[in-house]
């Protein structure tokens, strides 16, 4: 066998320009398929990542409650809620509260819908570190309680600059109109896709606002030290607060779950259930992102698709460019059958050749595929604005390639290539030896 | 004076805003003056005993806009408190529509056949006049109502009513109304946020008599305060008090008349 794969790996420098021609087409294929599957694995990551660090927690707790037969989006006694979870999860466990209300900015006869986010201070500092200021500071923001920071764009469309002051008016979670006014204490810019458009403003604010009770948040997000297992740590959470009056469910799909992670007062419902109650959802991170996954799975069938198509032309080609080769080596083939080299022989040869060759090229694929990979992971910076920011850390495309996403690719560009490669190297094989030597094309 | 107003107003004005002073909390019980007051306009504007249907037209202004114009039938029971509205004008809003019974109000989106729970001041088709217009008022259910001195609007001596609402549930927690004191009819009202912002303007601007000491405004105009050059100008045609079918007051009418 060794002898084969010798002599097989010599033949493939044979006749370098018809194996650069078959090879160059197995290096693009890995190449986008490389790419490809490191680009859905980047968006993947980058989007938990950012998600993670702005508006979700490794879970969410998001809900609603009942008074009087009247429905309020919210989460109810949430101080209670995060007791629970340090009781239940230990010093392992951070809490966050969120106030979320969109509402409509005035100033100077512009007027704006904007989504306000109020962030507990206290305990919620993580979002600074995603805050490039233009102007301003977070240290400005803590001084004021009704501070506001905004992203450039709002503040460029307004025309506003530090201490300005706003008006902002909202419709309650009961109905009734609120207004407030906020200072201006920073303008930033991020790459963080999901920050992109918060402006921040303090938590206490929003609530007073809302006209909310003191003990009620939009959403709370959890963050643990071993973000692993979490379906497991939702669940004994979740009855954890059953156990304490709350009706705590997890999320039916996918889409509810990005719907409780995004939810926001105020709506109008109405509860038959003649009872107060306060019910909550728990949704993993997992879950939140469930959907950008199932996006970046269908963006690599459709790349998985190309490829096929790209292969199924690339088998034509081994087809007819191994029988041209076998005609070409018939003398060799008949000289080889008759020194005793069985049928076998010979098809193990042909197909070793285009193994190779399909190895060595995909290598290269994988190789320029990598290289790009660091070109656009550290030297490329993309600007930030858009959509393109779901896919960009620092200004970087995030790319990651991942070393069972190769091997699969290889072993499968090269397993095609060997079974394309069989039918016509049999063909060669089970040539007599009187018919090859005699044989001429 | 600018130094004073840098110092001292605006920094009390913000406390204010942000503490968000219990609007709801303010007055405990009515003034007997306003009271009869209020109590003498809605029962000029709240016609129990017949049925009401009539054709307004809303034309939305804005600064830097082309007018926008909506047109919408209602159909209007006071004694039971209930009322149907249907757009028919323009063909994006054709087939929507509000239906009141009580204090539950439902829109209505042919779009997707469903009956959204609305909180019953909705503001109708984004202008700045809200589905109470159209209906049944009942202030001294809503509000604590207290006498705010006289006033003179346009020509007119008014008396000047303040309004603290005693639940949450309306749009405008603190509102002035200004009634005519020549025959007891509202010409203008002043609604305020809960930290007391004025938010919007209704002017009253004129009234057709129905009978029996009834009235109905055939013109009003609607300022939002907020956003300086809005204004939605109402006007009212077509008034009909002959009796209304009970089926004209029902989501099954609503979804009828929407295909």
């Amino acid at each position: 066998m060794g002898f084969y794969l010798s002599i097989a790996l010599k033949n493939v420098f044979r006749q370098k320009k018809r194996s650069f021609t078959l090879g160059i087409n197995y290096a693009v294929v890995t190449f986008i398929l490389v790419l490809l599957f490191a680009f859905s694995q980047g968006a993947s990551q980058n989007i938990t990542t950012n998600l993670v660090r702005s508006s979700a927690g490794h879970i969410t707790i998001s809900g609603s409650y009942t008074v009087a037969g009247r429905v309020y989006q919210g989460v109810r006694r949430y101080p209670d809620i995060a007791a629970e979870a340090s009781a239940v999860f230990g010093k392992g466990v951070t809490v966050i509260p969120r106030y979320v209300v969109r509402s409509s900015l005035y100033y100077n006869g512009i007027s704006k819908r904007l989504e306000f986010t109020g962030v507990d201070t206290h305990s919620d500092s993580g979002i600074q570190g995603q805050l490039r200021f233009l102007s301003g500071s977070w240290d400005a923001f803590l001084s004021a309680d009704n501070a506001v920071v905004l992203p450039k764009d709002v503040a460029t469309y307004f025309g506003f600059g530090l201490e300005d002051e706003v008006v902002i008016a909202t419709r309650t979670r009961f109905g009734a109109f609120n207004t407030g006014t906020l200072k201006i204490k920073g303008i930033y810019e991020t790459d963080n896709f999901f920050i992109q458009s918060l402006v921040l403003c303090r938590f206490p604010f929003l609530q007073t606002l809302d006209l909310a009770e003191a003990d009620t948040a939009s959403s709370l997000y959890l963050y643990f030290d071993d973000p692993k297992q979490l379906a497991q740590k939702r669940d004994a959470l979740a009855s954890a607060l059953s156990g304490k009056g709350f009706e705590a469910t997890k999320p039916a799909d996918a889409s509810a779950a990005v719907n409780a992670v995004s939810s926001a007062s105020p709506s109008y419902e109405m509860d038959a259930s003649g009872r107060d109650r306060i019910r909550l959802t728990l949704s993993t991170i997992d879950e939140a992102v469930g959907l950008v996954r199932t996006v970046t799975a269908a963006v690599n069938a459709i790349g998985a698709l190309i490829a096929l198509i790209m292969l199924f032309i690339i088998a034509i080609s081994i087809f007819i460019n191994l029988r041209m080769t076998i005609n070409e080596r018939l003398r060799e083939i008949g000289t080889m059958r008759t020194i005793g080299v069985g049928a076998g022989g010979i098809t193990s040869l042909f197909v070793f050749e285009n193994v190779f060759l399909t190895l060595l090229f995909s290598l290269i694929g994988v190789a320029a595929a990598l290289v790009v990979v660091g070109i656009f992971g550290f030297l490329v910076r993309l600007p930030f604005g858009g959509a393109v920011a779901l896919f960009l850390d620092n200004g970087h495309l995030v790319l990651v390639p991942r070393i069972s996403d190769i091997a699969v690719i290889v072993a499968v560009i090269t397993g095609f290539s060997a079974l394309f490669s069989f039918f016509p190297a049999r063909y060669g094989g089970r040539i007599r030896p009187v018919e090859a030597l005699t044989r001429v094309f | 004076m600018n130094r004073l107003l840098r110092r001292i107003i605006v920094p009390l004005a913000l406390a204010a805003a942000v503490a968000v002073p219990p609007a709801f909390a303010a007055p405990t019980q009515n003034d007997p003056a306003a009271a009869k007051i209020v109590s003498g306009w809605e029962s000029k504007l709240n016609v129990e005993g017949v049925d009401l249907s009539t054709l307004f037209t809303l034309v939305q202004k804005k600064t830097g806009e082309t007018d926008r114009v909506l047109r919408f039938q209602t159909f209007r029971r006071d004694s039971t408190d209930m009322y149907t509205i249907i757009f028919q004008y323009p063909d994006s809003e054709k087939g929507k529509g509000y239906l009141r019974r009580g204090d539950d109000l439902y829109f209505y989106i042919p779009s997707t056949r469903e009956f959204v729970y609305r909180n019953r001041k909705d503001n109708i088709g984004s202008t700045d006049a809200r589905t109470d217009l159209f209906g049944r008022q009942n202030t001294l259910a809503q509000y604590f109502v207290t006498s705010a001195g006289t006033a003179t609007v346009s020509k007119w001596e008014c008396d000047v009513v303040r309004l603290d609402a005693k639940v949450p549930d309306v749009s405008y927690p603190v509102q002035k109304w200004y009634v005519r004191k020549s025959d007891g009819l509202p010409v203008k009202a002043e609604n305020f946020s809960v930290s007391e912002t004025i938010l919007a303007t209704f002017y009253y601007i004129d009234y057709k008599a129905l009978g029996n000491g009834k009235f109905i405004f055939t013109k009003l105009l609607a300022v939002n305060n907020l956003e300086k050059g809005q204004q939605t100008f109402i006007t009212n045609d077509n008034i009909a008090v002959a009796a209304i079918p009970d089926y004209t007051f029902t989501k099954a009418y609503l979804e009828e008349k929407s295909r």
